[in-house]
């Protein structure tokens, strides 16, 4: 196919204008480096991020279908990104780190995977990442926490809904801390205190929750970084060797193929749209698909199940539509990997309190789906004022069977789009079946009125593209970098081996701070 | 071999996009003269639709009202039938988060299609026809599969698709906060109040 090429070569293209994407451009262009981003959704900006559950749809992937099966099918269309900021753009800023027993899964207990580095190694990063984006907690309430420097910032503001649920986790002898959010509790380095509205999932536009278009967007921007957006890119194009990647090629958002050389490539589109990139292209030598001689490209996609735990509060009004998408407060007590014991074997999270909206997926209405009409009316009544809520993260272990590939549908420029298959394994589903009937005994021990559990769902989407030690058993180095690609490196929660029962975007940031840096130091030696 | 094809390689442009959601109201032909208005006031002025058939449209609103009560006024139908005509990355319906597969008018066309032929076979009238107390084990049914004969997308999808567009506008619009008594508090105010 003819196409055209992008004006000039640049050191580096990245893939993707989400979280690791910005990171990794913004670490680049500070250093010198010329930078060109290509992203295939829009240019959002602040002004965008009207405050609406219905309007919040814009924010979410726009692109190609995305096909989604599987026993336990993966909630691509609520969890995925658009445009600039990814996933991170909507992301709801709850920014746990790892625990050090998810590094070390399959040494520890034969099940699972082991990361090629431990979270000794994640450490200084997590440390360096949340006092540059500011982080809100209380490390010292937080019991579980791995060591770690203490928040920059205090603890968000709780509200009702948080001290009605707490009071059931204290009633059992269980503890509860703020959660560690990446929303600001106070005014930092320009950007301006949360104001508790529970619009984060429709966008932060005044810039508390860390999303891109408040942290490394700018910076990148600042340094010369150049984005490109409407820009689909469709595969590697190999260069004189199999070894090495020439760049990429794109179809721009007038319909033309165009292509993009560097000297570095860095896929950061997304843990669905890196494997999909990878598989469909197969040109020059890379028959399986560029960096595949694994065969695992694709392979070990992973996501959290979500136990939702509902409660009536009547004598009060649980403020539920004031705080953040988030949390307010957690819960890590159950985070020992056969700790819930019965058969289960993964962590437990529990987040408290998250905002509930009157409408949207996870709103009001939606927690009792099987209501409607009159019954509905009424419920809705009750619950807007009333009704409290809370998530157990479970563990979805990795499974070699979960994948990402390429589905028979059509995409930009002759490719295949994704599709995505995932079931949960049995011990992962036994973690949410747990989850849940723990939180009934906790919210009734707080004294909630009719409490029940709603079906289980998914949210996150890691491993796809792991890391490793061994090219025959993972995809990349720890650093991201391609056993088989010399130039390319892959970013973003796709690495990750294991998934924890931890919100991914932390451990994205820190892990693409490691990698960014290490490419750079690479390059510059 | 690819045997579909899904892309659209000549995408939306974000700035025509911006200016049809201009006031954040949908455009809509009413007496011949396409003219921007809310759903409701599409619905209330008899604008006619774009995607949908009229019969569609009447079956949508019954369905939606059942499910979500006001949803009728407030115009369920003009608004799936706005969305369903706007590029699939700008549409807002929620049909988006259940991982459907685009194009959603056939989505909304087949379900439509599927719970009028169950209303016949099970309750031997069109929906629209149906009492409340008829509709109601048709619909209890729709989001556990056990509806029959059912021949359309999976009814829980369909159900949950449409009765989350008829929530939207009932229960999602800073009007319909305000009337529960829920502060709205935007930092940015949606560019419309359906």
């Amino acid at each position: 196919m003819a196409s055209q090429q992008a004006s000039g070569r640049t050191d580096a293209v990245i893939v993707g204008a989400g979280a690791a994407g910005n990171l990794f451009a913004a670490v680049l262009a500070e250093a010198g480096k010329s930078v060109l981003v290509l992203d295939p959704g829009p240019d959002w900006t602040a002004s965008d991020l009207y405050s609406s559950s219905i309007w919040s749809r814009r924010l979410r992937w726009g692109g190609p279908a995305i096909e989604s099966t599987g026993a336990h099918a993966f909630g691509a269309g609520f969890n995925t990104g658009w445009g600039t900021g990814g996933a991170a753009l909507h992301h709801y800023g709850t920014w746990p780190r790892l625990m050090p027993s998810d590094f070390t899964m399959k040494s520890d207990f034969g099940k699972g995977l082991d990361w090629p580095i431990g979270y000794d190694d994640l450490r200084p990063y997590y440390d360096r990442v949340q006092d540059d984006v500011g982080v809100s907690g209380d490390a010292a309430a937080e019991i579980w926490r791995p060591a770690g420097a203490p928040y920059p910032l205090p603890p968000l503001v709780q509200f009702a809904q948080a001290r009605l649920l707490a009071k059931g986790f204290h009633a059992l002898g269980m503890k509860t801390a703020p959660s560690p959010m990446a929303i600001l509790s106070q005014d930092y380095k320009g950007r301006p205190a949360c104001l508790y509205d529970g619009w984060c999932d429709a966008g932060c536009p005044i810039g508390a929750l860390a999303n891109p278009l408040v942290t490394y967007h700018p910076r990148a921007i600042a340094a010369g970084a150049r984005f490109v957006h409407g820009a689909h890119v469709t595969r590697l194009l190999p260069g004189k060797t199999a070894r090495l990647a020439s760049g990429v090629e794109y179809v721009d958002s007038t319909g033309t193929t165009r292509t993009a050389l560097a000297d570095m490539v860095i896929l950061a589109a997304s843990t669905i749209s890196n494997p999909a990139i990878l598989l469909n292209s197969t040109g020059g030598d890379w028959h399986g698909g560029a960096g595949n001689s694994s065969g695992l490209v694709g392979r070990y996609f992973m996501t959290h199940s979500i136990a939702s735990v509902y409660g009536f509060f009547d004598d009060e009004e649980t403020e539920n539509y004031l705080g953040v998408t988030g949390a307010q407060a957690t819960n890590m007590d159950h985070y020992g990997k056969q700790s819930l014991g019965g058969g289960a074997f993964g962590s437990l999270q529990w987040q408290l309190a998250p905002t509930m909206k009157p409408n949207d997926l996870l709103g009001v209405a939606m927690a009792r789906a099987d209501m409607f009409g009159a019954d509905l009316t009424a419920f809705m009544a009750r619950a807007v004022h009333h009704l409290a809520v809370m998530f157990g993260f479970g563990e979805g272990l990795p499974v070699l069977e979960n994948r990402v590939e390429l589905a028979d549908r059509s995409g930009p420029g002759g490719t295949r789009t994704p599709r995505v298959v995932h079931s949960f394994a049995p011990e992962s589903v036994k973690v949410s079946e747990m989850a849940a009937q723990l939180g009934l005994k906790i919210i009734t021990a707080g004294g909630a009125a009719a409490p029940w559990s709603g079906p289980m769902a998914t949210a996150h989407m890691m491993g796809g593209t792991i890391m490793g030690t061994d090219p025959r058993t993972s995809v990349t180095d720890s650093f991201g970098y391609s056993h088989d690609i010399g130039n390319l490196v892959i970013a973003g929660p796709g690495l990750f081996p294991t998934a924890g029962a931890m919100n991914p975007n932390f451990t994205n940031h820190a892990v693409t701070l490691r990698s960014a840096e290490h490419a750079l130091a690479r390059w510059l030696s | 071999m690819p045997t579909h094809t899904s892309f659209d390689a000549h995408g939306p442009d974000r700035r025509a996009l911006l200016k049809s959601a201009a006031l954040g109201l949908f455009a809509y032909t009413v007496a011949g003269i396409e003219t921007l208005l809310s759903p409701a006031q599409a619905r209330a002025q008899g604008a006619r639709f774009t995607v949908l058939s009229d019969a569609d449209a009447a079956l949508l609103e019954a369905f939606g009202e059942a499910l979500v009560p006001g949803a009728r006024a407030a115009g369920i139908a003009h608004f799936v039938d706005a969305n369903l005509a706007r590029p699939h990355a700008a549409s807002l319906l929620t049909v988006r988060y259940l991982d459907v597969l685009p194009p959603h008018d056939a989505f909304y066309r087949a379900g439509l299609a599927a719970l009028d032929a169950a209303s016949q076979a099970l309750r031997g009238a069109a929906f629209a026809q149906l009492s409340p107390a008829a509709a109601k084990p048709l619909i209890a049914a729709m989001l556990p599969g056990t509806i029959s004969p059912w021949h359309g997308p999976p009814p829980a999808l369909f159900y949950l698709a449409v009765r989350s567009d008829a929530a939207d506008l009932v229960y999602g619009t800073p009007a319909a906060y305000a009337r529960m008594k829920v502060p709205y508090m935007a930092h940015i105010e949606p560019p419309a109040d359906w």
